[in-house]
């Protein structure tokens, strides 16, 4: 529940062509899973949308910031975000998100500002090392403060105290590498409650080494059920990354949606994304 | 021949034990065996951690061996426990030590 302004009721359901969408992505991404796992994947870098259980590197010691810029059937956003992790122990890491937001309905006037506030924190639960493997899992905690500004429309928060406790588990390999997140949302202020799930695997476009000099390209599939008879949202989120050397890391994806519970008029045409990383420590 | 048996337990029992508690120091070249090192953007800071050690020269990181070559300068000793404790610092799993005279 990023933005109650775009909604989170639905009215029923579209037809019979985002079914097909539905049907004919589906395939796809199957397709394309299937070509992964049958060649001689190597490891690649963490995610674009979903979340690493690797602490390591710019996920432990660096900053992330990503632009969002949203399109949807009755509005136009973009919601820059800032990420700041901290590796208290190799096991433990609290940090803070920061999201900037810029609404724009169709028809109204249009907000920009902060929107709410993330704290969250990791703790590895498992660690499985091989020669060139690793299987780590950690449990995540993010609490949300309802510090966007939702006193007037469209609102930039949700004013909401929100509690997401989720488990985030990743087996990567020289020949390939798979992450997964299940996550429950507390919503609260009477916000319907979420389940939400991720599933990522990743290959290189270029020969692994270090320092990296790394093109990998991703496919996830990103997705949250609203409880309370709202419905599922499910996006195919293909992406690309370019780790340069052993600081910088920039990436790109595009959300599209299979499902949307959104009502009819509100639903998301697309989420495009535009980050880097940045390692600091 | 019972007591060519336990002249092999002694034996075995006493290799078992250098095993153990070889901390002798380490010089020259040496080559470690790292697992769970299956990602280039991940090995920062393995490759911060060993550089904080006196003596290392220079630090080669092997993503499809699995290994780490450390390069120590010439006249400078280092402890196997200080390097196998940074290993772990950095979030992965030592394995075995090959000194240059081993190869």
């Amino acid at each position: 529940m990023d933005n109650d302004f775009f909604g989170s009721h639905n009215d029923g359901y579209k037809l019979s062509s985002r079914l097909l969408t539905y049907q004919v992505t589906s395939k796809i991404f199957l397709t394309i899973l299937t070509v992964l796992l049958g060649l001689e994947m190597k490891a690649q870098g963490p995610p674009i949308f979903t979340d690493t259980p690797i602490m390591l590197g710019v996920q432990g010691r660096g900053v992330r910031t990503f632009g969002n810029i949203i399109s949807k059937e009755n509005a136009k956003a973009y919601k820059q975000v800032l990420v700041v992790p901290y590796n208290i122990t190799r096991k433990w890491q609290v940090g803070t998100i920061v999201p900037y937001l810029s609404i724009s309905p169709e028809g109204t006037s249009s907000s920009s500002g902060f929107g709410d506030l993330k704290v969250f924190t990791k703790y590895q639960l498992y660690q499985k090392d091989g020669k060139g493997t690793t299987l780590r899992g950690l449990v995540k905690l993010t609490e949300t403060f309802p510090t966007g500004n939702s006193s007037k429309m469209p609102t930039l928060g949700s004013d909401a105290y929100q509690t997401t406790l989720s488990l985030v588990n990743g087996y990567v390999t020289t020949k390939y590498g798979i992450y997964g997140e299940v996550g429950y949302n507390i919503a609260g202020n009477n916000l319907p409650d979420n389940l939400i799930y991720n599933i990522a695997i990743g290959y290189p476009l270029l020969p692994q080494k270090y320092p990296p000099n790394q093109l990998n390209v991703f496919l996830e599939l990103n997705g949250n059920y609203v409880f309370d008879d709202v419905g599922n949202n499910l996006f195919l989120s293909p992406g690309i990354q370019y780790i340069a050397g052993r600081k910088l890391l920039f990436e790109s994806g595009i959300q599209i949606p299979l499902t949307d519970a959104s009502p009819t008029n509100q639903q998301t045409n697309y989420i495009v994304r535009i980050g880097t990383r940045i390692l600091i420590f | 021949m019972k007591k060519l048996l336990i002249l092999l337990f002694i034996g075995l029992g006493t290799m078992t034990m250098n095993a153990q508690t070889d901390t002798s120091p380490l010089e020259g070249k040496i080559t470690i065996e790292v697992d769970g090192l299956a990602c280039p953007f991940c090995a920062y800071g393995l490759e911060k951690n060993l550089k904080e050690i006196d003596g290392v020269e220079s630090i080669g990181i092997n993503i499809d061996e699995g290994s780490v070559l450390l390069v120590i300068a010439k006249g400078k000793q280092i402890s196997e426990n200080t390097v196998l404790e940074k290993i772990k610092e950095a979030g992965f799993t030592p394995g075995t030590i090959k000194k240059e005279s081993d190869e």
